[in-house]
This record gives C-alpha cells, structure tokens and sequence, in this order.
C-alpha cells in the first residue's frame, strides 16, 4: 500500500486514475444497466431506469476530463520544484519527470479543450428535419444528446495521460515498456476515433499495425537485453553496460532493437512512415496530441537509453553515427516531403518529422563524446525546452485547423485559403505559429533552434584548424558534429518555403466560402493564448522562467 | 522617460500605441470602439508629431553641436542603461545613435508625419495611420538599436506594416507586389540572419555573454572584439559572413540584381507606403551594410570594392537607362531609386571620406527628394487616376501646385544645383574622381541620362500640350474636370520642397556630422584594413 508521502507524490496521476473511474460511473448514473466503456455491452445492474439528464449530458465528458488535466498540469507544475521520490523500485520522481508531466498534461488539455465544440455524439448524428416521423426526430434528437461517445474519447485521452505520466517516471525498462504500451494502445484507438471521415479508420489500422510492429520490435529488444544483463533496473543497465567488455551481440542488438520502437514514437525517418497518414486522417487535436506529447514520450525513452544507459563515460558513444544519419535523413527528408504537401495536416505531420530530425541530430551530437558535462548539458536543455515549447505552436497550429474542422474539412491548401478575410485573428495566429516553427526572431521556436545549433557548436569547438585562411581547408578539420549545426540552419531554410506558402493562401488567395468563421468560443481563445504564449516564450521574462524552469529539470535526469 | 532616455521612448511609443489602436476596437465595447476609431488618425498623428519635435529638439540642443571627431568608433550619444531581455542567450536592450544613424532617426522622425499628411484621408484611416505609427517605431528600432538580436526584429517588424500596407491599401496588382516584396525581403534577411549567426557564435565577451550559450549579439562588443582581430578567425568564413550580409542589406537598398521587387511594390503601394519605401526602408539597407558588414569587416570590405563598383556602377547604369523606357511615371521613379541607391555603394568603395560622407548625405538628400517624387505620382494617380507618361499633356494649366511640386522634385533628383540631391552627387563624383581618375566619366555621364528621363518625363505630362490652354487630359477622367491637389497634399509636399531647398543651399547641418564620421570611420576602420590589404590609401 502507498504511504501518504508516496501518495502525495503522485497527485496527478491520483487524479487522473480518479478521473478514470468517474468517466466510467457517472455517464451511467441513474440507468438500469451498466456500460462497458468503449463496447455495446450493457451490463444489468437492476437499479434505476433512464439516466438523469445531467449524467447524459454531451458536454459532462469534456468538461471532467479539462478539470482532470487542469488538477493534473497544476500539481505536475507546482511539483517540478524539487519533486524526488522513489515508490515500488520501478518508479523514480524527479523534476524531470515533472517537467515532462506538464507537457503531457499541457498538450492533453489542449486536446480535450478542443475536443469540446466538435465531436457529435455519432459520427453520422443529423438534426432532425420537417419530413421526419414524430419518432424518427426524437430517436435523433436523443442520439444527439447522448454521451457515450464522448465519455470513449475522453476516457482515452486521460489513459493516454496516465501511460504518459507513468512512463517519465519509469526506472525500470520493463515498467516504461508497459507505460508506452498503455499509451500506444489507446492512441491508436483516439486515431481510429476519427469516424466522420472514410480516412480515419484507415488511419486507425495503419498506425495500429506498423505502431505495434514496432512496440513487438522493441520488446523482443528488451528480451535480448534482459538475456545479457539479467536486470531492467536502468541504474543497473548503466553499470553492465560500463563495465561490458568488447561488445555483447544481445545487448547491441538489443538496444539497436529498441531503438527501432522509439523511432517510430518520435517518428524519425525511416519509420515516420506511418506518421503522415496517421496524422491526416486523426482529428486535428490528436493529430497535436501525436505531435506533440507522443512525441516528447519518444524523446524521453531515447534519453533514457541513449544518455543513461548506453553513453560512456568518455569517447564516441556505439550510436553517434547511425543516429546522425537518422537525424539528418529524418529531417531533409521531412522537409522535402512537407514542401510538396497540399494537405495541410501532412504539412504539419512532416514537419513533425523535420522537427524530429532537429532534436536528434541534437542529441547525436551528445553522442560524439566530444562534450563535456555542461555541454551536454546545455544540449538537453534545448531539447526539452524545444519539446515543452513545441506545444505551443505545433499544437496551435493544429487547433487552427480543429477549428477549420468544426465546419467541414481541413484537407487542402484551399480550405485555408482568405482566412485573413474571414477571420484576421486567427489568421494572425496561424501566421506566429508558422514563423516559430519555422524559428523566426523573436518567437520562441528561434530561441530553442539557437540553442539546439549552439550546443551542437560548443560540442564540436576546439576541433577546427585555427590557422586555417579560407573555408575549406579549416572545414576538413572541424569535427563531423559541426556538420549537424549546418544541417539544422539549411534545412529550417528550407523549411521557411512551405511554411511560409501556407502564410500566403491565407492572405493572398481568396476565400471559397466568404461567410466568417465560426466563432467556436473558448477554441477560439485557446488559439489566441497559444500565439501570445508563443512569443511571451521566446524573449524576456517569459523565457528565462521557463528556461530556468528546464534547467532545474534537465538537471534532475 | 522621454528625458532620461528618449531613444527608447520614441521606438517603443508608437508601436504600442500603434497596436492599442488596432487591437482597441476589437476588445472595447461598441460605442467606445467607434470614439477609438474617430480619434485613431488624430492621435497617431500628434505622436508622429511629438516624435519629430523630440528628434528636432535632441538635434538642435545636444547632436548639432558635438563635435564628431572627438567621438570615437564604437562610441554612441544617449545610450541607455542596458536592459538585458535575455540573459540566458545575451541578448540585451541597447540603444544609442552616432552621426551614421541619428541623421536617419530625423529623417524617419520627419518622414512620418509628412506621409500621414499626404494620405490624411485614406480609407479606413483607423486603421491606415496606425499601421504607419507601427512602421515609424520599427523603422526608429532599425536606426537605433545596438543589438544585433534586436535589430533583425525590428528589420523583420518594417515588413509586416508594409506588407498590410500595400496588400490592402495597393492597386490592382497588390497581391502580386506583396508577396514578391515579402518573398525577396524574408529570403534575403534570412540569409543575413544566417550571417549574423555565424558571429554570433564567434562572440566571446564573458561580461555580456549569455549564461546557457556564452555568447552575446551586442554589436559594440563584436566591433571592438573585430578590431582586435578576434571575432572570426578564419579570413575565408569572414568573407563568406560579408557576403551572406551583403546579400541581405543588398536586396533592401536595392541593388541590381535583387532590385527586381521594388518597382512593383512601389507601383502598387499606397502613396505614403511608396514614401517610405523609398524615403526609410531603402536606406535601411545601406545603413546596416555600414553599420554592420563594412563595420565590422573592413578588409573583406576593401578585399570586394571591385564587387563593390560593379554592383553600384551596373545599378546607376542600368536604373537609368531602364528609366528611359518607361512609361509609367511611378515605376521610372522607382527605377530611379535603384539608380541612385548605385551611387551609395560607389561612394562606400572609393575609399575616401569625402566618398563615403557623400554616399551618407545621398541616403539622406534622397530620403527626402524620393518621397517627393512618390507624393507627386500618387497625386497624379489620385487626382487624375492614371500614371502614363503622354496620356496627360499640359497639366501645369489644371493643377498649378502640383505642377510646381513636380518640377522642384524632378530638379533636385536629377542633380540641379542648391537643392539636397546636388550635394551628395558631387561629394561622390569627386571622390570618385580621386581614387579611380577618369573611370569618374561613366558615373558622371549616366547624370545626362537621368537629366533626359526627367526633363522629358516633365516636358510630357505638364508643359506640352495640343491646346496651351486645355491641355489634354486623360482618358481615365472620363471627360471630367480635374481639379487642383488637396490641401494636405500640398501641405506635405511643401514640406518636403522646404527641406529640399533648405538642406540644398545650407547642407551643412548634416553635412559636417556625416563628413567627421567619415573621417573618423576612415582613420580607424578602413585605414587599417586598407594597409594590411596592400591597398594604396
């Protein structure tokens, strides 16, 4: 049984295990029978007869699951402040995993807040019209007052939350694995959630099958690696690791095995594949939640592997090369594949995939061994402040088209196109959100670029000729890691092109529907505060909180 | 704040007051956003207006009267307190203005409120005047900030008022133009910014560094950090830094063969966007190019003056004869533009102070001849709705003023003597002359293919005509009769004459400021860098 302290530990997760069980009880409140969640299935329970109208209420889901995240993201937040503790031997609370708690909950809440407006009860759930019988109208008027799918997507979303939260806090391979797993599973249902569209389901099933492919990948890694070592603990996969001789073949292959599933979740070429399509077809929200907070749950795994686990003491680390590689396939190929997208949710998805190749050549340059402790240090920082800060203006990004979504579709160019005319704000936003992914100054997509490039320098300083006069003979003597910097600023210069052309169908072409835009309340608002947050976190007091706030983190890993 | 640290107050002021009008209306209630609206135009121009009388007054009180020899390079008046905005990367508030930039400041100070003038009764002025105020903060941010980080903010902010300026405000082709205008401008500054960066990473003054990155973009630092030999070590990457920010500046002045985008957003634009177009934003470049690239990189300077004299020579040469065949009187002006931004980069490479005060107090006499000329042709545009040269003959007979107005603007842009333009010709002639000898011959006589774009330009639309007491009017009035320009159009126009004439006949306001700075430029910068280049002094 968890003591008090342990408990107080984890309020959030409390609250979202909570959370859970009352999305499970309270839409079946006053109804004879009780539902399965997710299923037809009605079970007996001989009490009640209709449901209240309260507890069948369409909004009731959306509203719990904001308070659940909001409780969650306070406490998470407020917990970042020297939060350490150790519960069961397979979890570890640090600041951290704190830190990576609030950009879970962060981008969970964003998506439950945008989920609200837009989610009929039925994928095909209609108004009733003049020509309909007496009770064909009330049997639609009922289905759109029904609650039961909404109480599904919500219910996902917040396990999607837990698996998240547990799998940070994770100090044992195996516990992380089943995390990832809890995680994974439901997401691929939130894909699949999707039914308004032909595309959703199919977006469902291939993300579920080459998402899974590479989840049974990963876990027969770990086999290998529980065959060489004997123990999951990664405190004591660090110490065999450093104390191995030569090369063991099951725990390269192991770790090379994993390596595999953990590319698929931060979508790094050559298995972002499945990305593209899951993005696309997914809602806008999840398609931001897969973005974002899947994203960063990917990112948390390799650090855990790669700079825990498997990165000597001095020297080049077994996998710098091949993760350079990755990196710089992972983002010229996103880029180039972004730049001939006329869906504007591929855009974004390979231009995920971009910003993935970014973090890793980042984190390949930790691998060259050349850096010392603050320098990797520094390149962490920007990495997790890239992660934290990508919630704001990816996750925007992607509510701006939710909100295209709330009237139809959001699948070409051209249903943005005029949406300066239709609705200056949000076209306004769309705009800061592209200039940061894009990292222009002084946004604070800039900010996480320059120090991502800067780390990758400080690491590679000291290797170029200083007495070299021109650029080429000084270029063969700086250290390949230098390379790395120069992929990252050639390919955000590419990236500006589509960036920059979805800007302009917003501005220069003119609207195929001229009525405004629907005012989708606090959607609307959600949008407005990201684009502020995105430039109050890119210069002056905001940053150097939020900075600070990292730091604190990183130094707790 | 405006005493302690008035450069502050005149860059932030507008841009906030600016987006308060903007924003205001969207968030007030009703009958209060209406009372915003009647007031915005008013109160964005009493602002423009104190910002003038601030600038006028630091000019008369304290900037006129120091004596520019005796300050130092790298040494700047009414610096502030340096407020770091983020110390984890060095980035810091800086602020402070030298004889290079404070004649720029007065210019855009003056500028302003003579284009609001010009265009006091533009559609949606609510909307219109604020925009402009917002363009006045970031211009003045440009000219005054000593932090690099800052000044590509501020470089970056011209574009987005501008932008909406002639997007929304332009004629038929508006769309085209902006996009083309942003497209060259956000590629080239790009471009820059990748520059920058690569001294930013060279960067290495503990006191001021950045606490995670342990570099700073204070440009003070980096020029003294330069001079001392130590801020890029390689000479081949210093080169390529030269170029990439050659580049940026280039495309803004602009210079052939990045100007492609200047005559079509400036036949687009608006009248007081084409002003300052070419009034502030084409000096932008040339500005950073000397405060930044040849600043800072002075051998590298003196390494490309050949590039230099073929960018400039080939811009005057080309713009002039491309003025020649045009038949719109807004793109020959602009074209002309292009042609004298030519005469800035010649009078930077001959080397000398007279050259590179000349090629100073050219971005300056043009700062106020060229948005002139543009409120000439918006008048044109504006009253007798069309800008072909010949469609419309005798116009001296319907509209007096503006006839007035153009012939005193044609004058001073092609070089008559006692007006600006005059000055800064034939400072950069003799320069030329000095350092290159007779090659002075094809600047000189691309002078007469100005003179004869101009004189037939003026002959065409307001002498000549069938009958010397109709003239012929064009078609685009519909058999109307035109009437004479408004009276704030003449007002802003007189203005402009007025300092025309004034800093013609009396040029030695500026004059003196900008020919001390050079020498002393010279003598610490370019002497050096000269000697060590082997170039003859």
């Amino acid at each position: 049984m968890l003591t008090v302290d342990e408990m107080e530990n984890l309020l959030p997760e409390m609250a979202l295990v909570l959370g859970i069980i009352l999305a499970i009880l309270v839409p079946n409140i006053g109804n004879a029978t009780f539902r399965i969640p997710l299923t037809r299935i009605r079970v007996p329970i001989f009490i009640g007869g209709k449901r209240y109208k309260t507890t069948s209420d369409p909004r009731l889901p959306g509203r719990m699951s904001i308070a659940v995240f909001s409780v969650a993201l306070f406490f998470s937040f407020f917990g970042i402040e020297g939060a350490s503790g150790e519960i069961g031997g397979v979890i570890e609370i640090s600041s951290f995993s704190r830190m990576m708690s609030v950009v879970f909950f962060g981008s969970l809440l964003l998506a439950a807040v945008a989920t609200t407006y837009r989610m009929p009860a039925r994928p095909s759930a209609r108004a009733p019209r003049e020509r309909d019988t007496e009770s064909r109208a009330e049997a639609l008027v009922a289905a759109l007052m029904d609650n039961r799918r909404q109480v599904d997507f919500h219910l996902l979303l917040m396990m999607v939350g837990l698996g998240m939260s547990l799998m940070a806090m994770a100090s044992n391979l195996f516990f992380m694995f089943v995390a990832i797993e809890l995680t994974s599973l439901a997401a691929y249902v939130l894909v699949a959630f999707h039914k308004e569209e032909a595309v959703g389901g199919e977006a469902g099933a291939k993300y579920f099958i080459v998402g899974s492919v590479s989840s049974a990948t990963g876990i027969y890694g770990m086999s290998l690696v529980y065959l060489w070592s004997g123990d999951l603990d990664f405190d004591a996969l660090a110490a065999a690791w450093a104390a191995m001789d030569g090369l063991d073949p099951f725990a390269v292959i192991g770790v090379g095995l994993m390596l595999v599933a953990f590319g698929f979740k931060v979508s790094a070429a050559p298995f972002h594949l499945a990305a593209p399509d899951a993005y696309a077809g997914a809602s806008s929200p999840v398609a931001g939640l897969l973005a974002t907070a899947s994203k960063a749950m990917g990112f948390v795994a390799l650090f855990r592997v790669l700079i825990e686990v498997t990165m000597p003491e001095e020297g080049e680390a077994l996998w710098f090369c091949l993760l350079a590689l990755i990196a710089i396939v992972t983002m010229t190929w996103g880029n180039l594949a972004a730049l001939t997208s006329e869906n504007p949710k591929r855009m974004l998805a390979y231009s995920s995939v971009a910003h993935a190749g970014y973090m890793l050549a980042a984190l390949a340059a930790v691998g060259s061994g050349l850096g010392d402790a603050s320098t990797t240090k520094l390149v962490l920082i920007a990495i997790v402040f890239h992660l934290t800060i990508l919630v704001l203006f990816k996750f925007g990004a992607f509510l701006v088209l939710g909100l295209l979504e709330t009237e139809g579709r959001s699948h070409r160019l051209e249903d943005l196109h005029g949406l300066a005319r239709r609705d200056p704000l949000i076209a306004g936003s769309m705009f800061i959100f592209m200039l940061s992914l894009a990292g222009v100054p002084p946004l604070s997509g800039f900010l996480s670029k320059l120090l991502m490039i800067n780390g990758i320098i400080n690491i590679s300083a000291g290797t170029g000729s200083t007495t070299a006069d021109a650029i080429v003979p000084w270029a063969e003597t700086v250290d390949p890691v230098f390379w790395l910097a120069i992929a990252i600023v050639l390919n955000s210069a590419l990236s500006l092109f589509y960036y920059l052309r979805l800007c302009l169908v917003m501005f220069f072409e003119e609207p195929e529907v001229s009525k405004p835009l629907r005012r989708a309340g606090h959607l609307r608002r959600t949008i407005l505060v990201l684009a502020v947050l995105s430039v109050f976190f890119g210069i002056g007091a905001g940053a150097e909180f939020l900075l600070d706030l990292v730091e604190t983190a990183v130094a707790a890993m | 704040m405006i005493t302690s640290d008035p450069l502050t107050f005149i860059t932030l002021a507008p841009i906030a007051l600016g987006l308060t009008l903007l924003i205001l209306p969207h968030v007030a209630p009703a009958s209060m956003a209406d009372y915003i609206r009647k007031i915005a135009r008013s109160l964005s121009m009493g602002l423009a207006l104190a910002i003038f009388a601030i600038t006028s007054a630091l000019f008369l009180g304290q900037i006129g009267n120091i004596d520019w020899l005796d300050i130092m390079q790298g040494d700047y008046v009414l610096q502030n307190e340096a407020v770091v905005l983020l110390d984890e990367i060095g980035v810091r508030w800086v602020v402070g203005v030298d004889a290079l930039s404070f004649p720029m400041v007065w210019l855009t100070a003056m500028l302003i409120p003579v284009s609001m003038l010009v265009e006091w009764d533009a559609e949606k002025g609510h909307i219109f005047h604020p925009l402009i105020l917002i363009m006045e903060g970031a211009l003045l941010g440009v000219f005054v900030v000593l932090d690099l980080f800052v000044f590509y903010v501020f470089w970056e902010l011209t574009l987005i008022p501008m932008f909406f300026l002639i997007l929304v405000w332009g004629g038929a082709e508006r769309r085209y133009a902006s996009m083309k205008f942003f497209i060259y401008t956000f590629t080239a500054s790009v471009l820059m910014l990748i520059g920058i960066l690569v001294m930013y990473f060279n960067t290495g003054d503990a006191s001021l560094a950045g606490s995670l990155t342990g570099h700073h973009f204070d440009l003070v630092s980096m020029t003294a950090q330069a001079a001392g030999g130590g801020l890029i070590a390689g000479e081949g990457l210093r080169h390529f830094v030269w170029i990439l920010l050659l580049i940026g500046f280039a495309t803004k002045m602009p210079s052939v063969p990045v100007h492609t985008w200047l005559p079509d957003a400036h036949v687009q634009a608006p009248t007081a966007g084409s002003m300052l177009l070419a009034g502030v934003m084409l000096k932008m470049g040339a500005y950073g190019f000397l405060r930044v690239a040849v600043t800072i990189f002075p051998e590298s300077t003196v390494v490309f003056i050949p590039l230099l004299i073929v960018l400039g020579m080939v811009s005057l040469v080309y713009g002039a004869i491309v003025c020649m065949g045009q038949t719109n009187l807004k793109r020959m002006v602009a074209y002309s533009s292009v042609s004298h931004m030519g005469l800035i980069f010649l009078g930077i490479a001959t080397m000398q102070p007279l050259g590179i005060a000349g090629a100073l107090f050219m971005m300056f006499a043009h700062g106020i001849i060229s948005p002139l000329l543009f409120a000439v042709a918006g008048s044109f545009k504006h009253h007798y709705h069309t800008l072909e040269i010949g469609s419309m003959r005798g116009i001296a007979h319907h509209s007096p003023w503006l006839a007035g107005h153009m012939m005193i603007g044609w004058m001073a842009s092609l070089g008559l003597p006692l007006l600006a333009g005059f000055v800064a010709e034939v400072a950069v002639l003799i320069a030329f002359w000095m350092t290159f000898g007779w090659l002075v011959l094809l600047p000189a006589l691309t002078l007469i293919i100005t003179a004869v774009y101009y004189l037939t330009s003026m002959q065409k639309t307001i002498f000549e005509g069938g009958d010397p007491h109709v003239g012929i009017l064009p078609e685009s009035l519909h058999g109307e009769e035109p009437r004479d320009i408004t009276w704030h159009e003449n007002a802003g126009m007189f203005v402009l004459v007025a300092f025309t004439v004034l800093f013609g006949i009396l040029p030695f306001f500026f004059w003196d400021m900008m020919s001390d700075w050079s020498t002393e430029f010279m003598l610490e910068t370019l002497v050096d860098a000269m000697n060590s280049k082997g170039v003859k002094p």
